[in-house]
């Protein structure tokens, strides 16, 4: 499918790729990314809350105390430790949601790691944040998995993310985006 | 990442056709190699093998679409080589800035300590 498609009257869509090559076990990126134990690391330092990660079922990524979701989607697919697709939709904007597929690829000496998100609408704020935010989890993704701990400037990114949390919207508020309300 | 992983990406970007390919396909993401033929002189043959050169250092990821492949500008390994330098610069310097504050406040305290022993 070409990226852009263009029905007359359709809004123009785009697809975002990011790829990285990660010195590790494949199980161990497979971790990182669907891990509901702690928060991700790899994902902006956010908890991954769930009613079942199998097709159908509902994602949300909060805060750490609970309290805010930043990114709200439904399991398409779920084949560990290969592939992993959901529907995104950030809180916060009024865009439709788009789809994010995660696939992690054993090969010599580590796993490649490709982060495909498609559905973007051109100009959209959630395109914006999307190109910005996939560069950021394929790296960090990469820093955790080889280092155990994210680079410095993303580690400073993270604390400052956390002292403004007071100025998230109310329409990001946890009690908003339940688990049994479907995306 | 090791060094030979980024002498893949150094490799690929020190060509200037190469560099041109990653122009054309970071500003229309899902292209095809043939899309890009007409924006050379070289022979078919050339830009696919600088297609090939490309894709070895993560810098182009190509998705089957049916009988097509389609082309999509990866900016991972660029941000690895910024943050490999940048990053390191910018904690070089933040030590720096608070190595200066520490030297101003203990001279600081040591000159406070002086006036309060005199009087």
């Amino acid at each position: 499918m070409p990226s852009a498609t263009n029905e007359s009257d359709a809004p123009k869509t785009e697809t975002a790729v990011f790829k990285v090559f990660i010195r590790g076990t494949i199980d161990a990126v497979w971790r990182e990314i669907t891990r509901t134990d702690t928060v991700q690391t790899c994902m902006f330092n956010m908890r991954l809350d769930t009613n079942g990660l199998k097709p159908g079922g509902q994602i949300r990524m909060r805060s750490k105390d609970g309290k805010y979701t930043g990114v709200v989607g439904e399991v398409l697919e779920f084949n560990p430790p290969h592939k992993y697709v959901h529907t995104f939709l950030m809180t916060q904007l009024d865009d439709p949601p788009s789809k994010v597929t995660h696939e992690l690829k054993a090969v010599t000496g580590g796993v490649e790691y490709t982060l495909t998100h498609e559905g973007l609408i051109v100009g959209t704020k959630t395109a914006k944040q999307a190109t910005q935010g996939g560069k950021l989890i394929a790296n960090t993704l990469k820093a955790v998995v080889e280092t155990g701990r994210p680079s410095f400037g993303v580690r400073f990114l993270y604390r400052l993310i956390r002292v403004l949390q007071f100025l998230t919207p109310k329409r990001c508020r946890s009690e908003n985006w339940p688990l049994d309300k479907k995306i | 990442m090791l060094p030979d992983d980024m002498d893949a990406v150094f490799q690929a970007l020190g060509h200037r056709d190469r560099r041109k390919i990653l122009d054309l396909v970071a500003n229309d993401p899902g292209c095809c190699a043939e899309d890009l033929g007409p924006h050379f002189e070289t022979s078919r043959i050339a830009v696919l093998k600088h297609l090939r050169v490309l894709e070895r250092a993560q810098l182009l990821v190509s998705k089957k679409a049916g009988r097509k492949r389609t082309l999509f500008f990866n900016v991972v390994p660029i941000q690895l080589i910024y943050d490999r330098w940048a990053t390191d610069y910018r904690a070089h310097w933040a030590g720096k800035l608070s190595d200066l504050k520490l030297r101003i406040e203990a001279k600081h305290h040591a000159e406070r300590n002086e006036r309060k022993r005199r009087a």
